[in-house]
Order: structure tokens, then sequence, then C-alpha cells
């Protein structure tokens, strides 16, 4: 039996001895002995070095604690070493024997088991220097990493239960009451609502008896908080209820906790016991004569227990669901008596509060959000984990600087707040503050703080369904709106998801949310529409190709696609086809599979920017397959199905402006569908970007050529050296054909906008590389730098070292991992020697007698999100240095040339037949079918999009065409044109074992070799290694009977 | 008081009033399918009743929030319209659209506050339809949980009018839905078949088992002489099947209705609760003189006989032995009225029309084949014979006054007050009093045992008897605050008087709905107006049949006869 505690000195005391028989040890492993640690192999770990410790006859000098959760469960199992604070991640037993001899015993911590800066792979060692800790600030979570959480007197070594001594023998109710409401606290539990306030209401309340209750029902998916609390510092819940029975005079407390949370449990009942031997709970309160002591409900794991009058209906022995309010538990709450619920972690931030002061606690977060807030944060992140920061951090900041960004490089999409109950926020919200106001205003809540992260490939009308569906599930069935309200959502968004959604369904789930809302008895009801609200107001594209294209844009939806890659491919190529019958060497076959839907495969086999390959599933289990590669393998190494001139049998006269993939696509599609169509390019020949903008070491000419050979040969009229605007006029060439396709691309750099950019020794990229292709004289300055970060960027300063160039310099304004260009062309560009100097911006041109000669730069950093989920840059000041160079390409954008196409025609202008262009001046809007505001004019590629990939152009011309022949056919009461293919067999040949196995890498040019000429860097497989590559498919496309 | 506004009209009601009660004082119907105030029920659960008031965010369930000065309430804005209307939508989306064919046509709640939101389209997925299977295995009960809206009525009557604790939501969510606990039906479980569960059902989700078939196919044998008795709450109820005002009398307009049905006999029950007065009085005097388990509990209510068996079976020799006079009715009618007619007694028919679902369990009985045959052969709630008339075109309004048959059709008005709360403590101290005193009560009308209170308590001097002290419940639940008293040994009652349903049998399972204590009252009303007013006889000693019945055949109360045909004994059952 412990002494029972009843004077500061004493808990004062119990402090000191504590902290006392830490110091007796030179060194403390604390190793993370939380669920998820303990499920990657902690007790191993702490079972190895307590063998070490003994084997080494350690035991008075070093020991090992297993602590509570210190939050960075995705680098688990990890140790940190006290006194020096040296943190380690992923260990595992074997490496016991090397920490204990180096750094134990050697004094030389161990830096490969240390946390690596993903930036610079630089080792920090201390975790105070680690974003995920250092951008946190620990209050609630203030003891983690720090004391055993079975030990009372680790607790109290931390100052623990002083606040309780102060509240019980210092302060009166009212004054216990006014700190808490001086501190600004707020239900950290979902709604919010002032804590203080509460507690005021209830005391205010008369009654014999009244309760404190604490809510430690968590059952958001992805929601940990409250349970680590439990788990690790349970001591702090205990001690805040004790303080608020005294603020409202109760006597009994209540803990009601899901069955789910063992630990949760046993901890909790320890500290329980601990506390009452020690006279902290129980009769007579450390000598005080205040009663109080707490009873621990165990619930069955229902969602709706979580709403307060359902949990204390439960308490009472009752089914679990809710009662109307009024009357409100602080009037009437659990058996009808006066009762105050608060959630485990606002009863944890109670001792905090008052041992520092409510205005201290104040100081911290927003106007009207005041304190910490811990949040689980969830899917797809690098650093999985619990993380406290002060109110008021963007979601950005704690995503991708304490979170460290999406995992896999994936690009962000969306974060869901606040569990089903919560909504989604879509990157336009990285830099929203997490303050309860400012969420509620995206659409979502701050709930007990949930953070699921969702990357490119979830696709959010599954995500509505999944929430959806839990709500509906976890429905109690009392109320109809919520009873079959949700059921009957869940149904219709399962039907989107199926394909089977109707365009008024979106209205429908609109007005059925409303209602659900309005309507339901309590929080779960009124809130469980949100998920869906939130998607349809954030990501209303995504139902919208759901129900009109019947795809899925992410690939998650699998009664919408064959396979993931077919699904992401623009122009929907039959990847597992051709990939299987590469597999079975039917490469001719193979190509005409190629050829269905592509023009251009052995184009795309080079330089698509593969889409298809960020979807594949084999990156699941090892990495993704060489998809291009193949692709080119079999334009490589097979014919081509021979073209067939195709006859005309529609009188329509069909001109396409521009002869680059989009409009050759187009052309090829509309001949194929039996019209006379006649190319018109401005330039000598045909290819446009293909041929001017991309470098002959990543595309031959020779390749090129061909393809569009393939399609002049079906009878396909190419016109050269007509520029529209120039040599013919847009009116005349509209009266003289009954359909035109404007595909004439952006032809024209964008200018930085500085002052001297006339000069000489300044060209564009699109501008040098045509010029170059064309033959014209074109040289490379010796100093070159190019600005900016796409893959135009990396073709002109490959390009320029090609010319001659003694150095190439690409300047680039944000970090490497925000450049759009491909990885593998920058990392091709530093291999032949380019250099690229990030977080910098031009601000000058400096000229010298008409020619450049420098640039003044300025130096950048890192400020809020932009849409894109990427930081912008901000100007340092006073950064400003000088680049001496003699020639500057620019290359942050591309511009169409409008102008000449539409002389009369300006933004505002948009009268009927003419092009309604998009603000800013660059691209033309279209309709969801390719047709433009003017009657017979359709258009598509990058004058519609801005620069974009190659299959984009390609797919644009191809959905064109489509749309178009439909629209001519549709004015003569004709059924739409149905290809009529010849019949391929796909073979099915599947391994039934599948081994770790990476990609086959093609062979390459060496960098030596590349040196200075346009030779082709990429060589393409050999032999069988496609064959070889192709076994790695793992045949999405196969439906496995169930 | 509070002041308050509902639809910009200034209404002054006491705190503590809801809105929808406010709402009401002021002339502004609210519609609800959940909320039921007379038994204390408004769980907020379905949603229908919702209104708009300043102060919050979402709408609000009328029937529970309560006013509160200031408060602006709109009843009827466009946003409370339309979420009725999509609440309305909801709940029809579930339920089988089969209201043409439904029990409950034309006496649904749900049609009719569907009809009154105006919802127009079920615009939800109708498709995964919830099956629940439907439970008729009993005799009196049918519940078919896919018309079940969750409003929680049952469950609150069953828990804490009848205080049986029966029925409870199962499963969560979508399938959510009441049923008997622990998976039982109603015919393997502690239900007393009561039928209050179906007089709250806002739907046809528990009904009663229509027997009007068997009837009709009776009726249409030639070779069946059928023979039809009606309780005494009867007469008081049925012309309300018929839009006449509750509490109208209609005896004779029932008796010509049921001839015209085609009865053979139309006789009534209320003669043979003359005979149970006679018997259970008999039997009370010799308890009374034996000190031998007292005090004697009534035994017409067939619920309440249920009830004892299963939660207070240590209670089962309070229980007078008597059968109930339905039940005396089916045993005399195929012996002593066989015999005088001469008529096979395997010919005879007998249906009885009940106020009540529990008598449908009770003359399936196994005891209740004294006579040699299955003594009642069906029993019709007041509903089932309302449907029948309905059918056959007879409009009871219409109709001449008829007279009984003979010789089991006349009756005192001591037999018409069974049909009320203390009506039949009241007829029994009336003949007690003259069997052991030799003379009338001064004043027959015991103004103590009547009326709508829980529990009623009497003590009336009978000579040397001395006071004889009575207690009389209605409703299960008071029942069962008086059991625990007599469990306890805490009274000295020596005749307690126990209905299973509020208000005695005119507030029975069998009722016309929709049913509100108020025409209870007025039932109840028009009953002892039948013994104060109609008859001119008011105690069963004195009804000429009932001697003759005595002459003829029975010889003597308590004797062998009644003992082998008016008497039972009772099961203990497990909970």
């Amino acid at each position: 039996m412990d002494e029972k505690i009843t004077s500061l000195e004493a808990l004062q005391a119990i402090a000191r001895q504590a902290g006392e028989d830490h110091r007796k040890y030179r060194l403390r492993l604390m190793v993370c002995g939380s669920n998820d640690c303990h499920l990657t192999g902690s007790n191993e770990i702490i079972d190895a070095f307590q063998e070490q410790i003994r084997g080494r006859n350690l035991e008075d000098q070093v020991q090992v604690v297993a602590t509570g959760c210190i939050g960075s469960c995705s680098m688990g199992p990890v140790m940190t070493v006290w006194p020096e604070d040296i943190f380690y991640m992923k260990l595992r037993p074997e490496d016991v024997v090397e920490l204990m001899d180096s750094h134990v015993e050697g004094g030389h911590p161990v830096e490969r088991l240390m946390y690596h800066d993903p930036a610079t792979g630089q080792a920090i060692a201390h975790s105070a220097d680690i974003p995920f800790f250092a951008r946190q600030h620990p209050i609630v979570l203030g003891n983690k990493g720090i004391i055993d959480p079975e030990s009372i007197r680790d607790y109290i070594g931390q100052n623990g239960y002083q606040a309780l001594y102060k509240s019980l023998v210092a302060l009166s109710p009212p004054e216990i009451i006014a700190e808490i409401k001086t501190s600004g606290l707020r239900g950290r539990g979902g709604g919010g609502f002032p804590t203080g306030v509460k507690w005021e209401f209830c005391a205010n309340t008369k009654s014999d008896v009244k309760y404190v209750l604490c809510n430690a029902d968590e059952g958001d998916p992805g929601a940990f908080m409250d349970r680590r609390i439990m788990e690790d510092d349970p001591h702090a819940i205990l001690e805040g209820m004790i303080i608020g029975a005294k603020a409202i005079n109760a006597s009994q407390g209540y803990i009601y906790c899901r069955a789910e949370y063992p630990l949760a449990l046993e901890r909790l009942y320890a500290a329980l016991d601990q506390a009452r031997s020690m006279g902290l709970l129980g009769k007579n309160i450390m000598g005080t004569g205040f009663d109080f002591d707490i009873e621990i409900y165990k619930g069955a794991g229902a969602f709706v227990c979580g709403e307060e009058t359902a949990l204390m209906t439960s308490i009472e022995g009752k089914r679990g669901t809710p009662r109307p309010r009024p009357p409100f538990p602080a009037v009437s709450g659990l058996w009808g008596k006066p009762s105050i619920l608060n959630n485990v972690e606002t009863w944890a931030s109670v001792p905090r509060i008052l041992f520092g002061g409510g205005e201290a606690y104040a100081e911290i977060g927003t106007e009207s959000s005041k304190g910490t807030k811990v949040f689980a944060v969830t899917g797809s992140i690098n650093n999985i984990g619990l993380v406290e920061v002060p109110m008021g951090t963007s979601i950005g900041e704690i995503i991708f600087d304490i979170g460290g960004g999406v995992s896999g490089g994936k690009q962000f999409k969306a974060a869901q707040l606040g569990g089903p109950s919560g909504g989604c926020v879509p990157a336009e919200y990285l830099n929203l503050h997490t303050d309860y106001e400012a969420i509620v205003k995206a659409g979502a809540i701050m709930g007990s703080g949930g953070m699921i992260v969702m990357d490119e490939d979830t696709c959010m009308v599954d995500m509505a369904r999944y929430f959806m569906d839990f709500c509906q599930d976890e429905s109690c069935g009392k109320c109809t709106p919520c009873r079959v309200g949700t059921k009957r959502m869940l149904q219709i968004v399962e039907n989107i998801c199926k394909g089977e959604g109707r365009p008024e369904d979106l209205d429908l789930l609109e007005s059925l949310s409303h209602t659900i809302n309005d309507a339901s008895l309590c929080g779960l009801g009124q809130t469980a529409p949100n998920p869906v609200l939130s998607t349809l107001k954030y990501f209303m594209d995504e139902y919208r190709a759901h129900i009109e294209d019947k795809k899925c844009p992410a690939g998650v939806c699998a009664d919408l696609f064959e396979s993931p890659c077919q699904n992401a491919c623009p122009v929907e190529m039959d990847i597992p086809g051709y990939i299987a019958l590469i597999r079975a060497g039917r490469l001719e076959d193979a190509y005409k599979v190629l050829k269905r839907t592509n023009p251009f495969p052995s184009v795309c086999g080079r330089v698509c920017g593969h889409p298809c390959q960020n979807k594949c599933r084999r990156s699941q289990l090892d990495e993704e397959l060489a998809i291009k590669n193949l692709k080119r393998f079999i334009t490589d190494h097979a014919s081509p199905p021979r073209p067939e001139p195709v006859p005309v049998v529609h009188p329509e006269k069909i001109a396409v402006i521009g002869a680059g993939p989009a409009g050759m696509t187009a052309a090829l599609e509309m001949k194929k569908r039996g019209y006379a169509v006649t190319v018109y390019e401005a330039l000598p020949e045909a290819g446009g970007m293909l041929r001017w903008g991309i470098p002959e070491y990543r595309l031959p000419r020779d390749i090129l050529s061909r393809e569009i050979r393939e399609i002049l040969d079906t009878g396909v009229a190419l016109k050269t050296n007509i520029k529209i605007g120039v040599d013919v006029s847009f009116d005349d060439l509209k009266a003289n054909h009954d359909a035109v396709y404007i595909g004439m691309g952006a032809q024209k750099s964008a200018p930085l906008g500085l002052i001297n950019e006339d000069a000489a020794g300044i060209i564009g990229a699109v501008e040098f590389l045509r010029d170059y292709t064309m033959g014209r004289n074109v040289r490379a300055g010796k100093r070159v730098a190019v600005i900016g970060g796409g893959n135009s960027a990396i073709d002109a300063a490959r390009t320029a070292l090609r010319l001659g160039a003694e150095s190439v310099t690409i300047l680039y304004r944000r970090e490497r991992k925000d450049m759009p260009a491909l990885e593998a062309e920058v990392k091709a560009a530093e291999e032949e020697g380019v250099a690229i100097d990030f977080l910098v911006a031009p601000l000058e041109i400096l000229v010298s007698d008409g020619s450049i000669k420098g640039l003044k730069l300025q130096r950048m950093r890192l400020g809020d999100f932009d849409a894109s989920g990427r930081r912008r840059p901000k100007a340092i000041e006073d950064s400003s240095f000088e680049l001496e160079i003699d020639m500057l390409i620019p290359a942050i954008g591309q511009q169409a040339e409008l102008d000449l196409l539409f002389p009369a025609t300006r933004i505002d202008d948009r009268t009927k037949d003419t092009i309604t262009i998009h603000a800013g001046g660059n691209t033309i809007a279209v309709n969801r079918d390719y047709s433009t505001d003017h009657a017979g004019v359709w258009a598509g590629g990058d004058i519609v999009t801005g620069p974009a990939m190659v299959i984009d152009a390609i797919a644009a011309g191809r959905k064109a065409a489509i749309s178009m022949d439909r629209a001519l056919r549709a004015s003569k009461g004709e059924q739409p044109w149905h290809e009529t293919e010849d019949r391929i067999e796909i073979p099915v040949e599947v391994d039934e074992e599948v081994e770790e196995q990476f990609q086959i890498r093609i062979r390459e040019l060496p960098p030596a070799e590349r040196g200075r000429n346009f030779r082709e860097v990429e060589l393409g497989y050999e032999g069988n290694m496609a064959a070889l590559e192709a076994r790695r498919c793992l045949r999405c496309d196969v439906k496995t009977e169930e | 008081m509070v002041a308050l506004t509902i639809d910009n009209l200034a209404v002054e009601v006491p705190e503590g009033t809801t809105i929808l009660e406010a709402a009401g004082s002021a002339g502004i119907h609210i519609p609800t399918l959940c909320a039921l105030p007379e038994i204390h029920h408004n769980p907020g659960a379905c949603r229908i009743c919702m209104v708009e008031i300043d102060r919050a965010r979402t709408l609000v369930a009328a029937c529970v929030y309560p006013v509160a000065n200031g408060m602006k309430v709109k009843t009827n804005s466009r946003r409370v319209r339309e979420a009725r209307q999509r609440v309305m939508e909801f709940l029809l989306s579930d339920h089988p659209q089969d209201c043409n064919i439904c029990q409950k046509h034309g006496n649904c709640e749900l049609q009719q506050v569907a009809g009154q939101v105006g919802t127009r389209d079920i615009t939800v997925p109708r498709t995964d339809f919830t099956v629940h299977d439907i439970d008729d295995r009993s005799e009196a009960l049918v519940r078919d949980g896919s018309k079940c809206i969750n409003c929680l009525r049952c469950v609150t009557v069953c828990d804490n009018v009848q205080g049986v604790h029966l029925l409870t939501p199962e499963a969560r969510g979508f399938s959510s839905r009441v049923v008997p606990a622990m998976g039982h039906s109603l015919d393997d479980s502690a239900c007393t078949f009561c039928g209050q569960c179906a007089v709250v059902c806002p739907t046809g989700a528990i009904v009663e088992k229509d027997h009007t078939g068997l009837v009709w196919a009776a009726l249409e044998d030639p070779s069946k002489h059928v023979v039809v008795q009606e309780a005494p709450a009867i007469r008081a109820q049925l012309g309300e099947e018929f839009g006449l005002p509750p509490g109208t009398l209609v005896t004779g307009r029932m008796i010509t209705a049921l001839r015209r049905l085609g009865f053979d006999r139309v006789f009534d029950t209320n003669f043979t609760a003359d005979l149970t007065i006679i018997e259970e009085g008999h039997e009370l005097l010799e308890r009374v003189k034996t000190g031998r388990a007292l005090p004697m509990i009534t035994s017409c209510s067939p619920g309440w006989i249920k009830f004892v068996e299963h939660f207070y079976p240590e209670l089962l020799p309070n229980l007078s032995t008597c059968k109930s006079p339905q039940q005396m009715f089916g045993a005399l009618a195929k012996t002593y009225y066989a015999e005088k007619e001469g008529i096979d007694p395997a010919d005879i028919f007998v249906v009885s029309v009940m106020p009540c679902t529990a008598k449908k369990y009770e003359a399936s009985r196994p005891e209740m084949n004294d006579s040699g045959f299955r003594d009642v052969d069906v029993v019709l709630t007041t509903r089932e014979l309302g449907r029948m008339l309905r059918q056959a075109g007879i409009d009871l309004k219409d109709l001449p006054d008829g007279d009984y048959d003979a010789p089991m059709g006349e009756y005192s008005g001591a037999g018409t007050i069974f049909g009320a709360t203390g009506g039949v403590m009241e007829a029994a101290l009336r003949t007690v009093y003259a069997v052991v005193t030799g003379k009338n009560l001064p004043d027959l009308n015991i103004g103590a045992v009547r009326g709508l209170d829980g529990i009623k308590q009497a003590g009336i001097g009978i000579g040397e008897l001395g006071e004889v002290r009575a207690a009389v419940a209605h409703g299960l639940g008071n029942a069962r605050t008086v059991m625990d008293q007599v469990a306890a040994g805490q009274t000295d009652y020596h005749f307690v008087e126990i209905m299973a349903c509020p208000g005695g049998c005119v507030g029975g399972g069998g009722q016309p709905l929709p049913a509100t204590n108020e025409k209870r009252r007025l039932r109840a009303d028009a009953l002892y107006r039948d013994d104060g007013e109609v008859q001119h006889l008011r105690q069963s000693h004195e009804n000429p049949s009932i001697k003759t019945l005595y002459d003829e055949f029975l010889k003597e109360p308590l004797g062998e006869k009644s003992h082998h045909l008016l008497h039972t004994h009772y099961t203990a059952r497990e909970v």
C-alpha cells in the first residue's frame, strides 16, 4: 500500500525522486512500446537490449524503458537515447549489438539507423532536428517518449497531479471554470463547444448528483489519438476528470471506452488503482475531503455511442441510441442527472492548462481556436503518425513539412478531415488553417483530428462511397433520415461507381444530403452526407466522368474499366493485350492492336509521358511495367500494318489546321470514316512539335516521318507552307469546307516579361529547337542559361550542350521535386553535364551593346501552397546576384498564335459564330464534344489545353473526329459509324506464382558516347528482354470467375 | 407561461409544453408518426414533425422540443414541407406499396400522413428492399417487419404501459426493426397477446390475425348451426366502425346486423358475464370464509392470465378458477344449449366478437375443450366484425333494432359493465352483498371502482363478512404494481380485479382505431348508461335466464357441472 499523498511537498518529493532515479543511469534507451511499434517488433528489440545489458553488466548504467507512442509510427520501431536525444528508427533486433558496441559502450552513435533527410540524404541525429518532431508542439502529448505509461511516479515526475492539488486546495470551482474559459479550450471530440462554458452550465444546474464522463469511444476510421493518450498517459485523463469533478461538484465519473482497446483499458485500470492507492482518487482525495471516483464502462464499439446522448443511454444499460436534445446533458444527462462529457484529448488538456495557466495556453493557436490539436495523419503520406501542432497550423504544413509529403512521389489530391462526419478538401486548401471555423467553411470539420491524405490514385467518388457505407453501417436506425436516407445515398453512389449513375443523381444526392443533415436526430446522421457533399463540391468532374463518360479517372472503380493502365491511357490503348501478344511472340498482331487507337505508336514508344505506368498495379509489388519500352519494342521489331487507301464516301470536305499529332490524328480518323480531308501546315513538313520541338536524340526523324507517311497513305491530303491567317484567311478556309478542325498547337515561347527581352542572344526554347531542326543557322552561346523546369527546358538545355555550349545552366524557381519535366529526362541532362540551380528567378536581363551579357537573379524560398499542391516560390529580399551568360533560353511556357487565326476576336468578344477564348487569351474553349462555339469548327490539342503530352494531343484529335463525324451524320439523320476491326485473339497466359522482379532496363547510349551529337540516347529492348518484361504483366484485364 | 410565435401567431402555453402541443393549441396540426403523448412516447424518431425554429441550425422535432420564450416557430415553410416530403419518401421507399390489400387500409397513419405531407414521388432507389419474416405463428397477432417504420410506439406500450418488455429494436441502420427480444416469435415468448402494440402501430406491421374467412366458411356451410356472442364492450364500440360517435350504444342494431350476416342465433356474452358473477361471487365467499388464497383475483382477461402465468406463477392459486364469460359461453353453447335445442354439438359453431386479441389465444388454449369440442370456434375482434359487415354491404347506421335470441341472450346491467375497468368488481360486489345480506346494496353504483385511474381501491362493509377490501387495476403495468405488493404481502385485499388493457375491454387490443383515452372514457360511459338507464335489471343474480340455467342444468353455483364446464386451471410458464 502506497502512502497517501496529501500535500504539494509530497508530490514534489516523488517528482524529485523520479528524476534522481532516472539520473542514476548514464543512458536511458526509450523504446516506443506502442501498438504500431509493437507490431513491427519493438518487444524483440527491448528483449535484445536487456539481454545485452545483462550480458555486459551494464544494468546500473543503462536502462531500457518501453515508452508510449511518440507518433512517428511509419518509422517504427523507434528509440530515443536519453539524455543525448539521439533518435533511431526502423530498428531490427540484429541492430542491437552494433548499437551496444558503438553507441552505448563506444560513445559513437550509429548513423545508419538515424533519420535521413530525404532531400539531402544527410543523417539527422537529434529528434529535435527532425522536421517531424521539430515542427510539433507537444502539450497533450508532452509526456510522449519520456515516461513509462505504467508508472504513476513517472507521471508525477513530469509535474503530474500538481494541477489537481492546486484545484483542490487553492482554487474554488468558479475559479477552475474561469481558468478553463480563459484558456479558450474547446471540445476536442468534434463539436468544438467551449469547454468552460459547458462546465459552467452544469455547475449552475442544481442537483445532488452529477456526473463527469469521458468519451473514449473513438471510432473514426484511421483515428487513434485518444487511444494513444489512454495507452501512454492515462493519468493525465484521470487528473483532468478529477479537476472537472471538483469544478461541477460531481462525485462519480465514467470513462466510456470501446472494448477493442484492450491495452488502453489495461493501462486505465492500472492507473485508477495507482491513483486510488496514493489517495488521488476515491474518498477524501489528497486529504481535502473531496470524494470522487471513476468507473470504466466498456462499450461494444458502436460508432454512434460516441454521440453524447447515445453514450449515456449505453452506460444506463440500454441500447445505445441517441436521445433528442434539449434537455442537454449539462441539465439532464446520465440517469437524468446533470453531466459533463468531454473526450480523452480534452480531459488530458485540462491538467496542463491548470498547471501552466489558462492565459499561457491561450497564447497558442488562433483567435477562435486556442491551444494545440493532435492529428492522426494517415493515408498516402510518408510519415504516418500522431502529430500535435498549434491550432492554426496549415494542413499543408502538417502534410508536407511534418508528414513528409505524399508517399510514392504521387500527386496530392485531397485530405479527409474529421473522419466520416467530416469532408475532404482539395489541394487548393493546403493553406487552410486548422481552426474550427475555417475548416467548417471549407466544407469539413475538425472532428477528433483525423486527417487522411489521398493521392492521385484515389477516386473521390469511391471515397465518398466508402464513408457513406461506413455511416449507413453505423447508423443506429432510430431516426428515418439516417436509417433510410444514408442507405439510399449509398445506393446512388454505388450505382455511380458501377457506371449506372444518371445525370439527375447529382442533384438528387445534394438534395438528399441537405435533408439528412437538416432532419436527422443526432450528429451522426446530420454529418453523414458530408463526404458526399464535399466531394460533390470539389470533385464534380470525377462524378461527371463516372456518370457521363462511364470512366473512373483514378482507375479505382473496377466496373468501369478492364485494366488500370488502359483506363489511364488517353486513347485507351489495349495495353494488356499488346503486352500479352509480345509474350506470345505475335508482334505483327501486337502492332495492329497499337494502331487501332494510336497512329503514332513508335513516337509514343519513345516520348510518351506514359500515365499508364503510374497506374500499373505491379508497382505495389515491386516496380511498374515498362509499358513505353514494350510499345517501342513492337514498333522496332515488327512491320507496321499496311495502310490501305480509304475511298471517299461522303460529300463533306474537312479541313485540318496544323499537321501535329492532334491534327494528323483527326485527319486520319475522318479519313477512315470516308471523308475528303486536307491538312494545312504552316511549316515545310508535317509533325508539329514532334518534329520541331523534340530533339532528334529523343525522337529520330525517320521514325516520325514513317508514321506520318502511313497516315498520308490512306489518302489524307497535306498542304505545307500554308499559314492560315497569312496565306489563306480562316473565313475562306471555312467557306470552302464543311467542317474545320483547329489543331495548330502552341508555337511561341511565352515571354519572361522582363525589359530587354529582345536583346540578341535571347531565344525562346520552342524557337531555338525549331530553328535548329529546320537547319537554320543556330548557334549556342558559350555560357547558356535556360529558365524553366519543364521538358522543353531540358530539351533546350541538352540541345544547347550538343551545339557546343561550354556550360548550360537550368534556372528553376522551385525545388527539384516540383519540376514538371520527366525525372528520367532531368537525370539524363545532369549526366550529360547540364547544371540545375533551384530556387532562383530572373530579375533583370543585363545587356551590353544590344546583346545579353548576364542575368540578375534572385534567390527564392517556398511560401504558401498553390492549387497544384506545390509551394509557391517567394523572393528572398536582398538575395540578388548576377550570372554571366551570353545566351538565354526562356522555357517557361508556350503560346498559340490565335491572333493570326481570328484577328478580330477579342477575349470579351463572344458573339455567335466566333470562337470563345479562355481568359488569358491563349487557348480556345471547347464544348464537351470538342466543338467550338463557332458552328462547324472543332479544336483540340495544345491550342485547347495548353502544352500537354503527345498522347493527349492524339486523344484530342481522335475524340474530336469521332464527334465531328457523329455530328455530320446526325445532321443527315444517319446512324453513328462503327469501326469494323479484325478480331485479334489475346492469349491469356498468367504466371501462377509472382516473384519479385524489377523492370528490365532498356539499353542506353552511355553519357560519354552521347557527347555532342544527336544520336538517339535510348536504344530500346533487344532479344528476349521484352518478352521477359512482358511476363511481369499481372493481366489485370483478366477477370477471374468468383 | 411561455410566449412564442408559431407561424406568426402569438401563442402562450405553460412551460414544458412541446412545440407540437403548443401548435395544436393554436389549431395548427403538425403531423407525426411516432409521438404518442398518451403513452408518454416521444422518441423524436420518425422526424415527420420537424419544424423550423429561429435558434437552431437544423430542423427540430416538434414532438420533443420544448417551447421557450420568444421562440419563433415555422411549421409550414418550404424547408419544412420539403424535408417532411423527403423523410416520408424515405419511409415509403422501404415500405411495401401494397396499401390496397393491407389489413390497415383506410386506418393506416402512414397512409394518412403521406397524404398530408404531400409526397408524390419516390425518387430514391427502391431496390434493396428489406425483407423481414412475417411472424404469424400465434393465434392472435401477426407481425410483418417490412411494414415497421421504427416509430417504437409498440416498444413503449409494451415496456411502459404493459410492463411486459417483450419488444426491442434489433440490428442496426437500414436493417433495424422492432422484434421480440432474443429471436423469439410472439408465439414462443412471454407475449400476452393483449394487442396494445397493434392498437398503437401506425401501419400494418402488427395486426390481429384475421379470422373472418373461417366465419364466412361456417356461415356458408349448411350443416353448421352458427351462433354468435358479443362481449359487453362491443355494443359501445362497433358504431365507430361505421362513423358513429364513440360511446354510441348500438346493441339492437348490432343484433340485426349479425342476424343479417347469417348467424343462426344471436346470443350475448353478457349472459355468461352474469353467470360468471354468480360463480365467482360464490368462490369469493368461500375463500373469504376459509381464508384460502386471498386476495382472489379475477380471471376474465386472457392477456392478464398469460401475464400471471409468465411473471407471477406463485400467485396462480389466487386467480379465480372461473373461466372467462367467453369460455363459459362456449362450454354452455355446446352442452346446455345443444341439449335444449336438440342439436348435435358437433354441428354447433360458436363465434365470439371480442374487443380483444388475447381472446383469440384464449379460445385456442388446449384446456378450453370441456364441452368435448373446442368450446369457442372462432374469435373476431370488433374491427374484424366491422370488416365483415362492410363486405356484406351492411351499414350499421341504417339498421333497425333487433332482439337477442333465447336462452343465452338475456342479461343484466351488471353483465354489461364487465366491459369497463372496475365493472367486474362492481357487479360482483352487488351480488355478493345481496347473497350475504339478503338485501340490495343501498347504492348499486360503486363510484370508487369506476374511471381511468390506474389503480383503484374500495372497501365495502358486507354484513357478517365485515369490510371487504377491493382493488382494481387496468393495464399490465399497473397490474404489476399491485401484484408486487400482493406478492410481498403488503396488501389486505380480499378481491382484486385486473384487466390487461388500459380502460378494460373498452380499450382492448381489438377495439376500433385510432384509440384514445377519450374514446375509452366515452365507451365506458355508454356501458354505465346501459347499466343505469337501459337495463331494468342491474344485478346478475336477478337475471331470469341465469335462474333457468341453474334450475335446468347447472343446479347450483360451484356445483359439479359448474366445476366441469365453467372452471379451469392455470399453467406456470417461463419468461
